[in-house]
């Protein structure tokens, strides 16, 4: 459209003190990659959360633990969204609680409903590792804990 | 074969390479992603249309209705929500951010073809 370059550096952009951020540790994570990671995220939130409201309201007892947990992956996509957007040392540590329970949920979940596909029946977002997903809800939390590792605020102030 | 899920998903494919190729190129969005982007909402507009026609000639969802309009409305929201966040900031990871768009609206054609055909629940 209007010819503004690609302004921010190729590398400096993640992280870099110099360009996107305004103030000591208000380095924005929203940035870059960083970018790309949050659509996704975004997409999940959307998906899940739309996926659990239509489970719970039309089908909650035919498995109750499976929608329950529908309902807390949607929350948690939800969190992880909005805390890697904003900038600042607290929605880094919102961000990786959120994306390490995603981690440990999708782990978790996918497991248990391989053992026990009764208790599971296919229909949650983290259900055999997120295989109806294409797997993204297993590669996306590793990504996003790589993403934070290398954007963690040089001190940590609160 | 619906010809409607055929044409979307060369819409969404060319959209997704487009894009994925541009951002491999290190280019910020330029007018041929958003356009490609434009392309896709644009499908999704004369999807919705046509499902209206047919629905109202007599060609009845086979799946739940509400939930195959449900999956309309935010599909078309989809491409709308990536543009914004795509020119917040233009470097090649926006095009990055197109792609997936198109690949979400695709996944999304998808599903509501087979709601359509009336194939699988949720």
């Amino acid at each position: 459209m209007k010819d503004r370059r690609d302004d921010l550096p190729e590398r400096g952009a993640r992280g870099g003190s110099s360009s996107a951020a305004v103030g000591s540790g208000e380095q924005s994570r929203a940035t870059g990659p960083g970018r790309l990671l949050i659509a996704v995220y975004g997409v999940f939130a959307l998906a899940a959360t739309a996926r659990a409201a239509f489970q719970i309201s039309t089908k909650f007892d035919e498995a109750p633990l499976a929608y329950l947990l529908s309902a807390v992956a949607a929350v948690v996509y939800i969190v992880a969204t909005v805390s890697l957007a904003r900038a600042g040392s607290r929605a880094y540590i919102v961000s990786v609680v959120a994306v390490t329970i995603e981690l440990v949920g999708v782990i978790a979940v996918g497991l248990l409903s391989i053992l026990d596909a009764q208790a599971f029946p296919s229909e949650t977002v983290w259900s055999a590792f997120g295989r109806g997903y294409g797997f993204v809800p297993l590669i996306l939390p590793i990504l996003g804990l790589a993403w934070l590792r290398r954007n963690r605020p040089e001190r940590a102030q609160g | 074969m619906d010809p409607f899920f055929l044409v979307g998903a060369l819409v969404c494919a060319l959209c997704a390479v487009l894009c994925i190729g541009a951002a491999l190129l290190r280019q910020p969005p330029n007018d041929i992603t958003i356009l490609s982007t434009a392309a896709v909402e644009l499908f999704l507009i004369a999807y919705a249309v046509g499902a209206l026609i047919r629905q109202v000639m007599g060609e009845p969802v086979l799946g739940e209705a509400w939930e195959f309009w449900g999956y309309l409305l935010t599909a078309l929201v989809v491409p709308i929500g990536a543009f914004w966040w795509s020119i917040l900031e233009k470097t090649r990871w926006s095009n990055f951010v197109l792609a997936a768009a198109g690949l979400t609206v695709f996944v999304m054609l998808f599903r509501m073809e087979q709601i359509w055909d009336g194939v699988a629940g949720l």
